[in-house]
C-alpha cells in the first residue's frame, strides 16, 4: 500500500502532467467531433438526396475503420507524403473526425424521434422550415440526445488512450504510466494510477452528463 | 492528391508479396476477433446472469465487475497485460495453443491480447444481453413459474431464447467494434496488419518499391472497411427481422455506443 502511495508521490508531477494531456486531448477533438458531427447530422437529415448519401458516405467510412489507421494515415502518412502536420493536429483530428461520426449517428436519430406528426403540426400553423426545425424539432432532440451522447464522450475518453500511445510526442496519462513503470519495475502501480485517472475521468463525464440529463428533463 | 493517386506510389501493391502479405496479417485480426468473441459471448452470458441474480451480493459484484472493465480504455488493459501477464500463463497458452492455429497467434503474447479482449468485451455484452433479458415481458417469467418451471428451467426454456434473439444484431455491432479493436494489439508486439504494414512500408522491403505509409495505410483501411461494412449490412437486416417479429425494439445501451448506429429509423 504504501508502495503505492510512493509512487504516487515521487511521479505526481509526471502522472498530472499526463492527466492535463489526455484533458487537453479529450477537450479538443470534442469540439470538433460536436461541429463535425453536427454538420454530418444537417447533411443526414437535408432535404437532398445527394446531401443525404454524402454524410452517409462519412459516417460509414469514419466509424468502420480502426482509429489506429487512421492515426497512421493522418501521422505518419501525411508527414511522408510532405504535409508537416503535427502530433497534436494530427491526434486531435483523428479523434475528433472518428467521433463525429458516431456524434452524427446520435443526433440524426434524435431528430427521428421527433414523432411526424409535431412537424406536421408546425408546419400547418404555418412555421416553415427553418422554423420548425429550430423552434419544434431541435429542443425536443435535444433532451433525447444528452444519454447517448454522454456515452459517446466516455468512448471518446477511453479512445484517447490509443492517440497517446501510437504518437510519440503525446505524453498523455497511458503514455507517462508505461515510462513511469518502464523506469521503476512496478508496473502494477503505475498502472493502477492510470486506471484511477481513467475512471475518474469517465466517471465525471457520466455524472455530468447526467446533471444535463436532469436539468433538462421534462416534469411530468 | 497528385501524390495519393500517383501510380508510382500505389506500385508496391502489385509488387511482389506486399498485398497477400498485408492480407495474412488481416487474417489474424479476424481470428483474433472471433476467438475473443466466443469467449467474451459464454463470459458475458455468464456476467448477465450473474448481474441479474436474486442474491444481492452477487448482483452488486457482477455490477460493479461489469462498470470497472467497461469504463477502463481497451488500449490500457492490453498494454498492462501485455506488461504485467505471469510468464507461467504465457508458457501454459504456448504449449495448449492448438497446431492448427498460425504461428502467429501461438506466442504467449497472443494470451495477453485474448484476455484483455475477452474481458473488456465480456463486460459490454453483458450489459447488452441484460438489457435483452429486461425487455422480455415480466409475464413471461411469471407464467413459466406458475407452469412450475425451476429457476434454470425458466431460463434456459423461456427468457434466454427470446432474450438472446433480441441482442443478436446489437452482438454482430459488437463484432465490428471487436473488429476494430484488433489493432491495438498492435502494441503488445503481435504479428497482425499493422505490424506488416509497417514492415511492408519499410525500405526496400519485397523489391525495392516505395511503399509509401499513406496509402499501404489507406489498404488496410479498406479491409476493414469492406469487412466491416459486409457486418452492418447483416446487423441490420437481422434488426429489422427482429423488429418485424416482434413490433419494438430494445433500448440502446450505455457503453456499446456502436450499437447506436444500428438503430436507423428506416
Amino acid at each position: 500500500m504504501s508502495k503505492l502511495l510512493d509512487l504516487l508521490t515521487e511521479n505526481a508531477g509526471n502522472l498530472a502532467g499526463g492527466l492535463w494531456v489526455t484533458c487537453r486531448l479529450v477537450a479538443g477533438a470534442f469540439a470538433i467531433a460536436l461541429v463535425v458531427g453536427t454538420f454530418v447530422a444537417a447533411l443526414r437529415i437535408a432535404p437532398s438526396k445527394w446531401l443525404q448519401r454524402l454524410g452517409g458516405i462519412y459516417v460509414e467510412t469514419l466509424r468502420n475503420i480502426p482509429l489506429l489507421v487512421l492515426l497512421f494515415i493522418s501521422f505518419a502518412g501525411l508527414r511522408r507524403a510532405g504535409v508537416p502536420i503535427g502530433p497534436w493536429t494530427a491526434g486531435i483530428a483523428s479523434l475528433g473526425l472518428y467521433t463525429a461520426a458516431y456524434v452524427a449517428e446520435v443526433l440524426r436519430s434524435g431528430v427521428f424521434s421527433v414523432s411526424k406528426g409535431q412537424v406536421e403540426a408546425s408546419l400547418s400553423l404555418g412555421f416553415n422550415y427553418a422554423q420548425t426545425l429550430r423552434r419544434i424539432v431541435l429542443p425536443q432532440a435535444f433532451r433525447t440526445v444528452i444519454a447517448p451522447l454522454g456515452s459517446v464522450t466516455i468512448a471518446m475518453i477511453k479512445n484517447s488512450a490509443i492517440v497517446g500511445v501510437s504518437l510519440l510526442a503525446l505524453p498523455d496519462l497511458l503514455k507517462e504510466v508505461r515510462i513511469i513503470g518502464a523506469r521503476t519495475f512496478e508496473t502494477s502501480e503505475a498502472f493502477f494510477w492510470a486506471a484511477t485517472g481513467y475512471l475518474l475521468l469517465t466517471g465525471a463525464a457520466t455524472v455530468a452528463f447526467r446533471l444535463l440529463e436532469r436539468r433538462f428533463a421534462i416534469r411530468r | 492528391m497528385g501524390y495519393l493517386f500517383d501510380p508510382h506510389n500505389w506500385e508496391w501493391l502489385v509488387t511482389g508479396n506486399n498485398a497477400r502479405f498485408l492480407f495474412e496479417g488481416f487474417l489474424v485480426n479476424v481470428q483474433i476477433a472471433l476467438i475473443a468473441m466466443l469467449f467474451a459471448l459464454v463470459v458475458g452470458l455468464a456476467l448477465a446472469l450473474a448481474r441479474l441474480a436474486r442474491n444481492r451480493a452477487l448482483s452488486m459484484a457482477a455490477g460493479v465487475w461489469i462498470d470497472i472493465w467497461r469504463n477502463l480504455p481497451l488500449m490500457f488493459v492490453i498494454l498492462y497485460l501485455g506488461l504485467a501477464l505471469p510468464q507461467p500463463w504465457r508458457d501454459a497458452y504456448e504449449s495448449a495453443a492448438p497446431g492448427f492455429l498460425p504461428e502467429a497467434l501461438r506466442t504467449g503474447r497472443v494470451f495477453a491480447a485474448l484476455l484483455a479482449l475477452v474481458l473488456y468485451n465480456s463486460a459490454v455484452l453483458a450489459e447488452i444481453m441484460r438489457a435483452g433479458i429486461l425487455s422480455l415481458d415480466r409475464g413471461q417469467s411469471e407464467a413459466a413459474a406458475a407452469l412450475g418451471m425451476s429457476y434454470w428451467q425458466r431460463m434456459r426454456l423461456v427468457i434466454l431464447p427470446q432474450g438472446l434473439r433480441r441482442m443478436l444484431p446489437a452482438t454482430v455491432s459488437q463484432l465490428i467494434t471487436l473488429n476494430k479493436d484488433t489493432t491495438l494489439v498492435s502494441i503488445i508486439a503481435i504479428e497482425e496488419v499493422m505490424r506488416h504494414g509497417r514492415v511492408v512500408t519499410g525500405v526496400n522491403f519485397f523489391g525495392g518499391v516505395p511503399a509509401p505509409v499513406l496509402q499501404v495505410f489507406l489498404f488496410i483501411g479498406l479491409m476493414f472497411l469492406a469487412t466491416n461494412l459486409a457486418l452492418s449490412r447483416l446487423s441490420r437486416r437481422l434488426e429489422i427481422r427482429e423488429r418485424r417479429r416482434i413490433g419494438t425494439t430494445v433500448k440502446p445501451i450505455s457503453g456499446a455506443e456502436d450499437q447506436l448506429a444500428v438503430a436507423r429509423v428506416d
